[in-house]
């Protein structure tokens, strides 16, 4: 740290008023959606502004009025379930063949990058065949479809961190329960993974999270059993019929967005860290 | 590997011609979030309390924004996720292939007219019973036009300005006989940038994104100056002087202000929100804009201030776009029988009947409308406008209209943002339009 | 024991080979099929062969040119100031972060939102009558831009994928500034280096691997940049805001070209496989030096 500069109490400040203008700026398009979930439709066509003058809870309790209609628990479930498969299809998936790479070297030459290189890809290209494929074995419309997609998008990201996390796992460990007889599944099972819990717990938060906002493959591949929120939401722009009811749809935003903001601001630390590590080692 | 690829993909491909299970139920995929799903609502739950369990109604419905995109893979695809399906006029000719025709019952020509019938059809035959009609209405302040028409300062005013943007002095007349050029001068006259006294920021609210419904809207305003897509002998006639004064006239008061500088991303929920906040004195909107505009609890700005007429009148007559949504029939439904007997039922007086006392649009013969017109007096004029104003576009129901309103959106759009210059717009769009349409 | 550690590599990397294989094998396949062939929805199941046409079309359209070309520079432009805001935020605010860790947490919430989202939440905001954006600057200002149109609305896309992703940046950029040695600076300090100097030939030089895998993911990411732009804009006027992914989208599903929208969709892999393999040889040549 430099001495001469942090010992003044104006930089100080200077660097809290900067932090708080960044934190409003960077949030805002979040704190202006909320300030206008909180407004009456009569207020939002005549008062524009961050300062609500009359508060109500109206456009959320709409949201539960028209759950005959358009039922965003069951939205939130969907997401909820698929997220989770999808998350822990991609670690499932992904540790053992990171542990292959990391420590026999197997397929790091070409799956490797193939599997990282997917990121850069646009997977809309995927999305008809996919679309065709799905319907024959019938996935369509369902959690599980959703959830391979969800593991799919995932899976470079979790196999570059937990390639380069095991192979930064002291080597001792494993060779002194070689010596003991232990199989490699097993040995992955009882020694690498609980020294790797950490980095496990960090990337499952971070595949949740990208599953969870997961958008085109949401339209494409769900009809009405399967939507997940990121489509559902959109679905309340036209809920009224007439125009749009900005509220309401802002309501709605809000509460797709809750969860993995609120994951977000638990986690900062564990999601802080694998971000960090995912993009230095990808 | 390579084995295992071809192996997967014979037997997706193989997969792909069979069956799937048979289900208990019809499945219908609606139109979401309107009036029309509140309607259909009403109309299933009326059929399921007579029907058989095995002929028993099942209502989907998905998203709004892209459902035609969405809908074109299910169908290409084969899908037998629902049996009976929404279709729209200007898409009949994309779906059209993937749809069973049907046999209108008895019943649908005493329910409605014949042009609306008409809405549903496609190279001669019927593909589905139209369930609603969508038009155009000339939204404006009545508060604001009636001060226009009494007060001699807003006389005054308004000459001059037509005088000076529009080249000719002009008199404010009453809506009803409005031409597309009065239109124009009320819309600069009530733009405050050009008229400080302005009790509105804007005259107008034009709806410019580059999205096919913004065509169908701007269309009322082409036709009347006499313009179509094509002549009886098939060649494209979109670069006529129909369409150039017509884009023009977007143009015109884009550029001079009289509508929201963003109106190059404006769509339906954008221009109701301006004309809703009391801040533009026209729109030509959809007809299904009214109710919401006209709540109190929505819009307190302008509810109780709103007047509707057709669109203007120009040199080839007074014209609005119509186009009709309907259901029906999946090619690919494996209950096809149970789907037909509720179309059947739903061209019945009585269905409509209760599909139009729920909030849907459905145009309907005189005697029909006699027994709802106490509840929706709206549903007349719409019957009345439709008879007497719309139109379809020559080549507006053929395979590719779609892609051609998309292609006209893309082209005009860049016009009236000013990125290509109104010849090298109509070029492109002619030579796109001819590629499309060619049989 | 050498075989039997490759045999066992197999064996661990076989589910997520076969998961891929089985999810990507066979639209792959179809996808090259579709690129050399006829087919639009009418006849999906039944492509007619027609050779490199598709390719030609694709590489002979203006618009596949400027859709690359509106990537690319939104790719470049966008990652180069999130870089730069992202690295004098890490580094003028490390004091702070250094003291009380969890003030990061409220700079990394806009990463969290989905960008389908975002843009749902940008039509909002800044529309002229129930937005808040426009709304203050006409009570400050008395006017604002066209943030939409034609003339505003690329430098409006790149305010909003900058304002969600420079929390990316300054979130690896603070680490690589933080994991950099006091011993390093203090040495510095020894030698009379104090502040920018410090900065510019102490602290720089040893962030920039960091610098450098920062801007080239966020060029990645902002190059196929959709959902935001999708439900904000569309394809924005006149087609001004197809971005390469919205190319793809519209040709697919709104012109129902398949065969056009494949063949593109194969190019940009092609593209991004050549840029992938470049990179990799390249530091794969710098490592053992």
């Amino acid at each position: 740290m430099n001495p001469t500069l942090s010992s003044r109490p104006f930089m100080s400040a200077l660097r809290w008023l900067v932090f708080a203008i960044a934190v409003v700026v960077l949030n805002f398009p979040v704190i202006a959606t909320l300030v206008t979930s909180l407004k009456s439709d009569a207020e939002i066509s005549s008062n524009a502004s961050l300062i609500i003058e009359d508060p109500t809870l109206d456009n959320y309790a709409a949201i539960f009025a028209m759950a005959d209609r358009f039922d965003i628990l069951h939205y939130l479930m969907n997401s909820l379930v698929a997220s989770l498969i999808g998350s822990a299809l991609a670690i499932g998936l992904a540790f053992p063949a990171a542990y292959a790479m990391a420590r026999f070297k197997t397929g790091r030459s070409w799956l490797l990058p193939l599997a990282v290189n997917l990121r850069a890809v646009p997977l809309i290209i995927f999305a008809i065949p996919i679309y065709l494929m799905y319907q024959q074995v019938g996935l369509l419309d369902t959690r599980l479809g959703l959830a391979f997609i969800f593991a799919l998008v995932n899976i470079p990201l979790v196999l570059v961190l937990f390639t380069s996390a095991i192979a930064e796992l002291p080597f001792e460990i494993e060779e002194a329960a070689r010596v003991d007889g232990a199989s490699t599944l097993r040995l992955i099972w009882h020694v690498v993974l609980p020294m790797s819990l950490n980095v496990v717990a960090a990337s499952s938060v971070l595949a949740f999270i990208y599953s969870w906002n997961e958008f085109l493959f949401g339209l494409m591949l769900t009809t009405s059993r399967a939507t997940p929120i990121s489509v559902g939401a959109s679905f309340f722009f036209a809920a009224s019929g007439g125009g749009v009811r900005w509220g309401v749809a802002a309501a709605v935003m809000i509460l797709a967005t809750l969860p993995p903001l609120l994951l977000g601001l638990l986690m900062y630390r564990q999601i802080g860290r694998s971000m960090t590590a995912g993009a230095v080692k990808g | 590997m390579t084995r295992l690829k071809v192996l997967l993909a014979g037997a997706a491909m193989l997969a792909a011609m069979g069956l799937s299970a048979a289900k208990a139920e019809v499945t219908v995929l609606g139109w979401p979030g309107g009036p029309e799903e509140a309607g259909l609502r009403k109309v299933a739950e009326a059929y399921n309390a007579k029907a058989s369990d095995a002929d028993k109604v099942k209502l989907i419905f998905f998203n709004r924004d892209g459902f035609f995109d969405k809908l074109a893979a299910d169908l290409a695809a084969g899908t037998t996720e629902f049996d009976v399906n929404l279709l729209a006029t200007y898409a009949l000719g994309r779906y059209a292939p993937f749809m069973e025709p049907i046999t209108l019952p008895a019943a649908a020509k005493e329910t409605f007219p014949e042009k609306v019938l008409a809405t549903m059809q496609y190279d001669g035959k019927q593909y589905g019973i139209p369930t609603d009609l969508s038009l155009h209405f000339m939204y404006y302040r009545s508060d604001l036009i009636e001060k226009l028409l009494s007060d001699a300062d807003w006389k005054k005013t308004y000459g001059e300005i037509s005088e000076k943007h529009l080249g000719k002095k002009l008199e404010p007349k009453d809506p009803d006989q409005w031409t597309w050029e009065d239109w124009m001068a009320t819309a600069l006259f009530f733009t405050k940038s050009i008229n400080k006294d302005s009790p509105t920021r804007y005259g107008s609210v034009l709806q410019m994104k580059n999205l096919l419904f913004n065509m169908m809207v701007w269309h009322s305003a082409a036709r009347a100056q006499g313009g179509d897509w094509m002549d009886a002998s098939g060649a494209v006639t979109v670069d006529s002087p129909a369409f150039r004064t017509a884009l023009e006239m977007y143009k015109t008061l884009y550029d001079d202000g009289a509508t929201p500088k963003d109106s190059t991303s404006y769509e339906y929920a954008e221009a109701n929100a301006a004309f809703g906040s009391g801040q533009a004195a026209t729109m030509l909107q959809w007809n299904a804009a009214f109710a919401d505009l006209d709540s109190k609890e929505k819009t307190p700005a302008v509810a109780g201030k709103i007047g509707t007429v057709a669109p203007p009148t120009g040199p080839a007559g007074r014209f609005t776009h119509i186009h009709g949504l309907g259901l029906g029939i999946n090619k690919a439904s494996t209950h096809k029988e149970g789907a037909v007997k509720f179309l059947d039922w739903l061209a019945t007086p009585e269905a409509m009947t209760i599909y139009a006392k729920a909030g849907g649009s459905p145009a309907l013969t005189d005697a029909v409308v006699a027994n709802i017109v106490a509840e929706r007096p709206d549903l007349k004029k719409l019957g009345e406008f439709a008879g007497s104003y719309g139109f379809v576009m020559n080549g507006g129901t053929a395979a590719k209209a779609l892609q051609v309103y998309e292609l006209q959106a893309k082209e005009f759009t860049a016009y009236w943002s000013g990125e290509k210059t109104l010849d090298e717009a109509l070029a492109a769009t002619k030579s796109g339009m001819a590629e499309l349409l060619k049989q | 024991m050498e075989r039997q550690t490759i045999l066992q590599g197999r064996v661990l990397i076989t589910p997520l080979t076969a998961f891929l294989i089985a999810l990507l094998g066979f639209p792959l396949l179809l996808d090259l099929v579709y690129s050399v062939s006829r087919v639009g929805f009418e006849n999906i199941r039944a492509p007619e062969l027609s050779g490199l046409g598709n390719y030609a079309k694709a590489l002979a359209d203006p618009e596949f040119w400027a859709a690359a070309w509106f990537s690319l520079r939104f790719g470049v432009i966008v990652a180069s100031i999130q870089v730069v805001a992202g690295l004098m935020l890490a580094i003028f605010l490390a004091p702070l972060f250094a003291a009380r860790p969890w003030l990061i947490a409220f700079l990394m919430l806009p990463m969290m939102v989905a960008p389908a989202l975002v843009g749902l939440m940008y039509r909002l905001i800044l529309h002229e009558f129930v937005g808040a954006v426009p709304y203050y600057l006409l009570e400050w200002y008395g006017d604002f831009p066209a943030f939409l149109g034609r003339q505003w609305v690329f430098t409006t896309l790149v305010v909003i994928e900058t304002l969600q992703w420079t929390p990316f940046a300054l979130l690896i950029l603070h680490s690589a500034y933080a994991a950099i040695s006091p011993d390093v600076r203090e040495a510095a300090a020894l030698d009379g280096a104090t502040g920018f100097r410090q900065l510019v030939s102490i602290d720089l030089p040893l962030m920039l691997p960091a610098i450098g895998v920062t801007a080239f993911i966020r060029f990645i990411d902002s190059f196929r940049v959709f959902d935001n732009i999708y439900t904000l804009v569309g394809s924005g006027a006149g087609g001004s805001t197809t971005s390469m992914s919205i190319y793809i989208y519209q040709a697919f599903f709104k012109v129902g070209d398949i065969g056009l929208a494949v063949a593109a969709s194969m190019l940009l892999l092609a593209a991004s496989f050549v840029v992938l393999w470049t990179i990799n040889r390249l530091t794969a040549r710098r490592d053992p030096a």
